[in-house]
């Protein structure tokens, strides 16, 4: 079966088009960004969380007056999965389980015939969640210069920092969108805790993937056709890994969809931004990484530039 | 068909292996299920009976993070500044005056406190040896030592708590050190926060207390003995198990060794049926006074102690404390002891001020030199005095870590504590009588606990997911790659299963985003695939032979799949490292899956394609 035969689309013909689309979609992300600020999740800021599951659906307001009435007038307040499960986030920490204790109290109070049972509770000290944050920004960090040492050994210096500069903005792009989309879609929880960072490392690691495919392609062709330029090599080796990059790219798709609807709540963020990641991965190793290679090229006229 | 004996091999040994690792897994999930579906009489029986089986299967099977599972984990950190607080003498209202500074920088600073309370000290001119130690002693000697005594502080708290937990009697439970000042705790199926806080803070309680006469011992042994073979007939939930390792002295054997009594001979069976307590504890001429329990009798044994009719049969200033620690004896078997001791104590632990584990360079054995405070010296020559040639034991939170002789009245608090079996056994009683006297302050800095229904849910819709995934990708690729999609398809499988026992061999633990990193393997495990096939294609079409087609397919493609793999590989890593707990769970089934599927990808699919070329000689359809 087939569904693309031989192809010969001119990508990089089109490429301003793209630049534009994706310097849009990251301005806007961006600016949402710096109006919402960054929703960290408790990994991050510590303090007191609790899950509960009530019996039958709530309202939220409700929830938000009894924690008022019982001295949390900072407390988040979201649903969890589906409108009976809420989650409870206040930045006081105290000691034992005073918190927990007492918003358990308020809620009792204020749904006297709604009964509920807590499915998660958890305290984070402050330094915790300083020590995870530094950990969480070390991390990014780690990968992107390993990334970028391996493949300035496998590749000529241009093309890597092509690819790493993809990586950018595959980051600055989910962030953005995952900016722009926390809170609009109910029960979708956007939050930055663990779990996205991870979900951001692997699309690092996905996009790279997908760079790496084409650039080895390339990187072929140029051995075989040494006088072709480089915009008509670079059309030709996407043409040619095309059918890959879609089916691949189509079943990473499909598979994290299928969590991002069945895999309940814990990993629901991490689907998201992980589809949102192999959606630009795939995109940016052809409008980003070649592109910009492409572009220094073009603007100091030099022949072409190899890429191994 | 050469040429592949060897690769055939090593799959199917290794299918056996990923098989051979799972099946605990299975079993436990199978006796589980097996004991919901009993009445709670029948299950009771069934679980006696089965003890060993269940305990196995529980302990090879995967390992469940908490977030699927339900539990609690707890983090906690020495407070070293009421360490160095407590430590201190001669505590006056500047001492008080200093310790509030030093506690406001402590807030924001990540220095030591220890070099934080130097520092003040040193800014306004005191020594500190105003407060600590002997007044000799230089500000070096002073700092070395709390930060000496800090860092011993951890290893005290873990024991402790490591203690505390294990009489508590969580399944499974995890403590382990992070760092220098950390204690991980992990309780799963625990959710009741008050009791885990009272298990892992406050003071442990150090006690002294008299061993009971071996005599007297034996005799309440006989009666608990008695009372238990008159009640065994009508009580069908005392399933008892037999131990003969212990019996004959000179060769320990298996089941049909007779044992001798003074009754005569008998069989196990036998003697299990008319001595029901002795054949679980067991007094040995070897240990006069105590009982040695095995590992896998403690649970029954306990039970037995906690009967009303038994109890009525134990004196009332006495009761039975277990050993803190197993010892290895007979053929390689674990037991408990069990001792026999007076009920209130002679001496409690505030009195132990100074503990050192060293070997006695005459007789080159390990040994324990134990000090105490004046008024604790005094009772102790008293307590000795009046009780030379008995034992006592030296009990910390109800276990007992030792139970040397007395060998002579001890005055002036100085004693020496003989008879561990090597230096760490020592080095284990000089924490336990420290701990005693000098608690090891502990904060929560983290409290994470998941309910078991948050738990099960999680477990479902990760299987739903995981199930739906597959199918999805198998369905395709048999489509898309026909015969070619349909071996990927095998090679998935193959993946999957390796992935799994990999995590049941080495004992990793799976957690909900662990299961969203074996859903994303499979996506990723399909790339290897599509770009050899892509490629076969491609060489097909330019007019290669099949054989050839698949060999340049593989050869060409191995470039893109190594490089792209590799890094997100790295990242898994990377992010390993830097995660903790659930994260660290998903970073562990990427790597492992990376791996895996490209062995699957690569060596298997392989394999298949050759024996189906080489056999038929016609192209395999790649769609």
């Amino acid at each position: 079966m087939r569904i693309f035969g031989k192809t010969n689309i001119d990508f990089m013909g089109k490429r301003y088009i793209w630049y534009a689309v994706s310097g849009t979609v990251i301005g806007l992300g961006m600016l949402s960004l710096l109006l919402k600020g960054v929703n960290y999740g408790i990994d991050f800021l510590g303090g007191t969380e609790i899950v509960v599951q009530f019996r039958s659906d709530v309202d939220i307001g409700e929830v938000r007056s009894a924690m008022d009435k019982t001295g949390f007038t900072k407390a988040e307040i979201k649903t969890f999965g589906s409108d009976r499960n809420i989650l409870i986030r206040t930045p006081e920490q105290g000691e034992g389980s005073i918190i927990a204790d007492r918003i358990r109290g308020g809620l009792s109070a204020e749904f006297p015939t709604n009964p509920f049972i807590v499915q998660k509770e958890d305290k984070i000290g402050p330094k915790i969640g300083a020590e995870l944050r530094r950990d969480a920004i070390y991390a990014v960090l780690a990968s992107l210069v390993a990334i970028l040492l391996y493949l300035g050994f496998r590749f000529k210096f241009l093309w890597a920092a092509g690819a790493v500069a993809a990586l950018f903005h595959d980051v600055l792009l989910t962030l953005g969108l995952v900016s722009i989309f926390d809170g609009v879609i109910p029960h979708l929880n956007l939050e930055f805790n663990q779990t996205m960072v991870a979900a951001f490392l692997t699309l690092v690691g996905l996009s790279n993937n997908d760079t790496v495919v084409i650039f080895d392609r390339i990187r072929e062709n140029q051995k075989l056709f040494r006088s072709m330029d480089l915009v008509s090599l670079i059309n030709k080796s996407v043409n040619e890994t095309l059918s890959r990059t879609i089916i691949t790219s189509g079943t990473v798709f499909v598979v994290l969809a299928v969590l991002l609807f069945f895999g309940g709540e814990v990993t629901r963020g991490f689907a998201f931004a992980s589809l949102v990641g192999i959606c630009t991965g795939t995109y940016s190793s052809i409008y980003i990484a070649s592109a910009l290679v492409v572009e220094v090229v073009v603007r100091t006229k030099s022949k072409g530039k190899l890429i191994d | 068909m050469k040429k592949y004996t060897g690769k055939i091999i090593i799959i199917v040994a290794a299918l056996f292996l990923a098989l051979y690792f799972l099946w605990p897994t299975y079993k436990d999930y199978d006796l589980h299920h097996t004991i919901a579906g009993l009445s709670s009489d029948d299950s009771l029986q069934f679980v006696e009976k089965h003890e060993s089986d269940i305990r196995e299967a529980r302990a090879k099977r995967i390992k469940l993070g908490l977030d699927l599972q339900g539990g609690m984990r707890v983090v906690l950190e020495v407070n070293v500044l009421k360490l160095v607080e407590d430590l201190a003498k001669n505590k006056d209202d500047q001492f008080q005056q200093i310790m509030k500074e030093v506690r406001e920088e402590v807030r924001h600073s990540e220095e030591s406190p220890v070099l934080l309370l130097r520092r003040k000290f040193e800014s306004r001119g005191i020594r500190m040896s105003r407060y600590y130690r002997n007044l000799r002693d230089t500000n070096d000697d002073i700092y070395k030592f709390l930060d000496d005594e800090s860092t011993k502080a951890i290893d005290r708290g873990m024991e402790i708590v490591r203690n505390r937990v294990d009489q508590y009697g969580v399944s499974e439970p995890s403590i382990q050190k992070l760092g220098g000042s950390r204690i991980i705790v992990e309780l799963p199926g625990v959710t009741r926060e008050a009791e885990v806080r009272s298990l892992l803070q406050g003071t442990a309680l150090l006690e002294f207390k008299l061993l009971k006469e071996p005599d007297v011992t034996y005799r309440i042994a006989e009666s608990i003995d008695k009372l238990l073979a008159a009640s065994a007939g009508t009580d069908s939930t005392l399933a008892l198990g037999v131990d003969s390792t212990l019996r004959s002295d000179s060769t320990a054997r298996a089941d049909t060794t007779k044992i001798s009594t003074p009754e005569g001979e008998m069989s196990q069976e036998e003697f299990a049926h008319k001595h029901p307590f002795f054949s679980l504890a067991i007094f040995s001429q070897q240990f006069p006074g105590e009982a040695l329990v095995a590992d896998e009798n403690k649970e029954k044994v306990r039970r037995i102690l906690e009967r009303d009719d038994v109890r009525r049969v134990i004196p009332n200033d006495m009761e039975f404390l277990w050993s803190a620690k197993t010892r290895l004896l007979g053929e390689g078997k674990r037991y408990f002891t069990l001792y026999p001791v007076k009920v209130n104590a002679e001496l409690t632990g505030g009195v132990v001020t100074n503990a050192r584990a060293q070997i006695d360079p005459m007789y080159n054995q390990p040994v324990v030199t134990m000090e105490m405070n004046t008024e604790g010296s005094r009772e102790w020559a008293r307590i000795t005095g009046a009780n030379i040639k008995k034992r006592i034991a030296i009990v910390l939170d109800n276990a007992v870590f030792s139970a040397p002789e007395v060998r002579n009245k001890i005055t002036g608090g100085h004693s020496q504590i003989e008879g561990m079996s090597s230096l760490d056994e020592a080095r284990l009683l000089e924490i336990v009588l420290k701990a005693g006297a000098l608690p090891a302050p502990v904060d929560i800095i983290e409290q994470r606990s998941v309910g078991p229904s948050l738990g099960e849910d999680s477990i479902r819709s990760g299987i739903t997911s995981s199930l739906v995934a597959i199918g999805i990708t198998i369905l395709f690729m048999g489509f898309y790659y026909r015969t070619g999609g349909m071996v990927a398809d095998l090679a998935l499988m193959f993946t999957v299963l390796f992935l799994l026992g990999v995590l049941a061999a080495f004992q990793g633990t799976l957690t909900m985003p662990g299961i969203a990193g074996i859903i994303l393997t499979l996506g990723v495990s399909v790339d290897a695939n599509v770009l050899i096939y892509e490629r076969i294609r491609e060489e097909t079409a330019g007019g290669k032979t099949p054989r050839a087609a698949i060999d340049a397919g593989y050869s060409k493609a191995f470039t893109a799949i190594f490089d792209s793999n590799l890094t997100t590989l790295l990242t898994g890593i990377i992010l390993y490292q830097f995660g903790t707990g659930p994260v660290q769970g998903f970073a562990l089934t990427l790597m492992i899956g990376i791996v895996v599927s490209l062995f699957s990808a690569i060596v298997i699919t392989r394999v298949v394609f050759d024996i189906m070329v080489d056999r038929t000689g016609l192209a395999v359809n790649f769609g």
